[in-house]
């Protein structure tokens, strides 16, 4: 649906997006995660249309297009970082006045915006105040406000950021329930956890350039590993080599406790503990976050 | 055009729903209105004068004045001894003495060393002192010491000879003139010449005045000298009044001197008419008899008269009859020549008088003449920073980048933003006319035309606050910046100081403040009756101004957004 090829932009010779290559399919809910200043922004203001690139390519539906295009600004939302509303202005003033601004019709307008009161659950407070709402039903507004005009493709830029667990996970349903419904979705984030629940692929962006990209399970596959934990009787190292080595594991000693780290460690369980049986006190198996794999490829980076 | 009136219609919600913003744009000057309206709404008050009146015999008093005597110490001997027996005292508290129990009615005291000085006395009568003044004052001025320190501490420089004596002995103090068939001192004259004009509070002594007007009870003295009527009455010589004014702030002291000089030219316009009336009457008893200056007379006419029937007695002898015909002759020249001088009197004696009229048909006040500046002033407030607020307004909400996806490009979004400021600030002028028209009943002559210029300086000044929003990134901000610029502006626009009266440079700067044009403008049309062609040119200016402003705003706010 949308392709951004090579795409570059720089600030006073300081470069935000180096080469950025990516493509997102109608109805799939992209993330990109990375770090603060990595870009994330950026790109989202880019394929907006609020800023011009340096160079590159921007294609919608397989047609190049310059952003700031009538006919493809029509057809995307968004979402902006910092909660964007009218405070003095009731949560269905908020939605109608989008209405208007799109030029939706008078007839249509009020039925879209009770429609999207219901499914952001802010139907009861429609009449107060956007201003006199918590942070998290501003938040739900928000993203109301980005889909008035039904656009196919919804652009998010870390709308969970700042949002109290309750609220956060609140979001996640709406975004899940409108990825279901098939608008593609194009989300920033730096919440693993948010990343690893909410999308089929993601993209790790780091100084402006696309490092890894994939499903979660890929990303997590190819930057992280398991981690399994035992406190043995008598750790002998020649047994645990014996044991490691050829299934392509690795052990540490941690806190007088063995540590076995590698891919599919879960699946190396059984064998594990036949072979070490009974000098095993105690085992603890921790399967690799996203978060994990994030933190170990950043560390990477940065060496 | 829906989208125009959404945004309309959403920013006039977010002014009229923020009480804030309510108070300050809209409310405020309303309040600046009341504040500047309560202040001029009684400009007429009277200026509190302070008056100290030397002019009046008080008994028991003693006057000093220091003399120069042509002839020095003896000199003032001779003219002493010339009135009666002339006492001589050991010392001054001797002299003062003879002086306060009536031994004397004058002392004299030599000036110089303390170890020189000598102190004389006679006992005169008001007559014979006055007979010494007269001979003192051609040949050498007098001068008056409002107290004993002050005379005895100048006895000690030279030349001077220091005479003291009780004031009911002072020639010419506390006489009376006769005005309008009235007999006026010198305090009923300054009474009845200062009503409606100042406000008269007498003090004992200068030094008492001067302490009045530092602390500003009152906001200038005058000091009417000895012998202050007497001048008036006999015009030997010109009346002096001394006026102390409080210059620490000018336009009181302006004020103040305007005042005293206006009251104090109907006193000569008084004293000048009354003594013509006396003159015209002397001479009008000189052609029909009666009271000249105190003596009854027998009028010219009378005369003539007389000499007709005597010319007819004559009848037969034309040697005499020539010679009555040679006085009845006379008799007509000089009657003719009192007509013709009386005329020339009546013509002359007051040859100017001020028939003042206003171009605006009705006399202005104070209050008529500020409610032109108070309107471009609340344009200029309302109208920079609502332009600004609305604006950045937008950024602060996080809005524009939201807005910027919609349908509603950066025209429309300032086109609307304009359209609604300056709908705020006409309702707003327009409420503040009628206020000032129908409440404070200030003067209007053309009200249609005033709204045409209040509607293009809206224009212009709104342009100023959307220009000021491409440098502010929140409301806060913008406020402070509306405020930074429209504070000096309010200082080169005219309202509070007259454009003529600025250096030259000022003047130039003042040509580039839109808000001079539309005071200018408002100024023309409401008070000097001035029509669409007068003030063409000053609503061409705030139009261009508009443009010129709103042109650079926008491509400012776009540059900053890209």
């Amino acid at each position: 649906m949308i392709s951004v090829e090579n795409l570059c932009k720089e600030f006073n010779g300081i470069k935000a997006l180096d080469r950025v290559t990516l493509k997102i399919e109608k109805g799939e809910a992209f993330g990109l995660i990375g770090p603060n200043g990595a870009g994330k922004t950026t790109l989202v203001r880019i394929l907006t249309g609020q800023i011009a690139a340096s160079s590159g390519e921007i294609r919608f539906e397989g047609a190049a297009i310059d952003p700031r295009e009538r006919s493809y600004r029509l057809r995307i939302g968004l979402v902006p970082q910092e909660a964007a509303f009218y405070g003095r202005l009731r949560a269905r003033e908020n939605l109608e006045l989008i209405g208007s601004l799109y030029g939706m019709p008078r007839s249509s307008i009020s039925d879209k915006a009770g429609e999207l009161l219901d499914w952001s659950g802010l139907m009861p407070h429609a009449e107060r105040q956007v201003r006199l709402f918590s942070k998290g039903m501003q938040q739900r507004l928000s993203l109301a406000m980005g889909l008035m005009h039904q656009p196919d493709f919804l652009y998010l830029d870390e709308p969970t950021s700042g949002l109290d667990p309750e609220a956060r996970i609140s979001l996640w349903d709406l975004i899940l329930r409108l990825s279901a419904q098939g608008t593609a979705i194009m989300m920033t984030t730096h919440n693993m956890e948010e990343a690893d629940h909410l999308f089929g692929r993601l993209a790790v962006l780091v100084d402006g350039a696309i490092r890894e990209e994939g499903t979660p399970e890929d990303i997590k596959a190819l930057l992280g590993s398991d981690r399994l934990e035992l406190k043995l009787r008598l750790p002998d190292a020649e047994v645990l080599d014996r044991l490691c080595g050829p299934l392509d594991l690795t052990w540490t000693m941690e806190d007088e406790r063995v540590v076995i780290t590698g891919n599919r460690v879960s699946e190396r369980i059984p064998q594990i503990v036949m072979t070490l049986g009974p000098d095993i006190l105690n085992l603890q198996y921790r399967e690799v976050t996203l978060e994990d794999a994030f933190l170990r490829f950043m560390g990477q980076v940065r060496r | 055009m829906k989208g125009w009136i959404a945004l309309i219609s959403k920013d006039w919600k977010l002014i009229f729903r923020n009480r804030l913003l309510l108070i300050v744009l809209i409310v405020y000057p309303f309040i600046i209105m009341g504040v500047i309206g309560a202040a001029f709404y009684d400009t007429g008050r009277p200026v509190p004068l302070g008056v100290v009146n030397l002019d009046h015999v008080d008994k028991g008093e003693i006057a000093w004045v220091g003399a120069w005597p042509g002839g020095g110490w003896l000199e003032m001997q001779r003219l002493m001894r010339a009135g009666g027996p002339v006492k001589s005292f050991n010392n001054q508290a001797e002299a003062l003495s003879a002086l306060q129990e009536e031994g004397v009615s004058m002392v004299a005291l030599t000036s110089g060393q303390q170890s020189d000085r000598k102190w004389i006395g006679a006992d005169l009568s008001r007559d014979e002192v006055a007979d010494i003044f007269s001979q003192l004052q051609p040949s050498a001025s007098l001068k008056d010491y409002d107290t004993e320190q002050e005379a005895l501490k100048s006895a000690g420089d030279g030349s001077e000879v220091l005479l003291g004596l009780r004031t009911e002995y002072y020639p010419f103090l506390g006489e009376t003139l006769w005005l309008d068939g009235q007999n006026n001192d010198s305090s009923s004259l300054l009474k009845r010449f200062a009503e409606d004009v100042t406000e008269i509070v007498e003090y004992q002594s200068q030094a008492a005045a001067g302490e009045a007007l530092r602390k500003g009870r009152v906001d200038a003295v005058i000091v009417l000298p000895r012998g202050f009527v007497h001048d008036l009455k006999t015009l030997d010589r010109i009346a002096e009044i001394e006026v102390v004014l409080d210059q620490s702030n000018l336009v009181k002291a302006e004020f103040a001197e305007t005042n005293i000089r206006g009251f104090l030219s109907r006193i000569n316009e008084g004293v000048v008419k009354s003594k013509m009336a006396a003159v015209a009457a002397g001479l009008y008893s000189l052609v029909g008899g009666g009271d000249f200056f105190g003596t009854q007379i027998t009028g010219l006419q009378q005369i003539r008269d007389n000499l007709e029937n005597i010319r007819a007695a004559l009848a037969g002898n034309s040697q005499l009859q020539e010679s009555v015909d040679t006085g009845i002759e006379l008799a007509d020249t000089v009657i003719n020549d009192i007509e013709d001088a009386l005329a020339y009197l009546r013509g002359t004696a007051l040859p100017i008088q001020l028939d003042v009229t206003s171009i605006a048909g009705r006399p202005l006040s104070t209050k008529d003449a500020v409610v032109p500046s108070l309107i471009g002033l609340s344009i200029l407030w309302t109208g920079v920073l609502c332009g600004a607020i609305l604006m950045v307004g937008e950024d602060e909400e996080g809005m524009s980048q939201r807005l910027r996806l919609t349908d509603m490009g950066p025209f429309a979004l300032m086109g609307s933003k304009l359209l609604l400021a300056t709908a705020i600030v006409f309702a707003q002028s327009i409420a503040m006319l009628l206020v000032a028209v129908a409440i404070l009943g200030a003067f209007a002559s053309h009200i249609p035309l005033a709204l045409l210029v209040i509607a293009a300086a809206s224009f212009a000044c709104i342009g100023i606050g959307l220009l000021i929003a491409a440098f502010a990134r929140q409301v806060a901000g913008a406020v402070i910046l509306s405020v930074l610029i429209s504070f000096p502006l309010i200082f080169m626009t005219g309202a509070v100081f007259p454009l003529s009266q600025m250096p030259v440079f000022m003047q130039w700067i003042a040509r580039a403040v839109p808000v001079t044009y539309a005071i200018e403008a408002l100024s023309g049309v409401m008070l000097r009756a001035q029509s669409i062609a007068d003030v063409g040119w000053e609503i061409g200016v705030l139009l261009a101004f508009g443009v010129a402003l709103l042109t650079v705003g926008s491509i400012l706010l776009k540059r900053r957004t890209a």
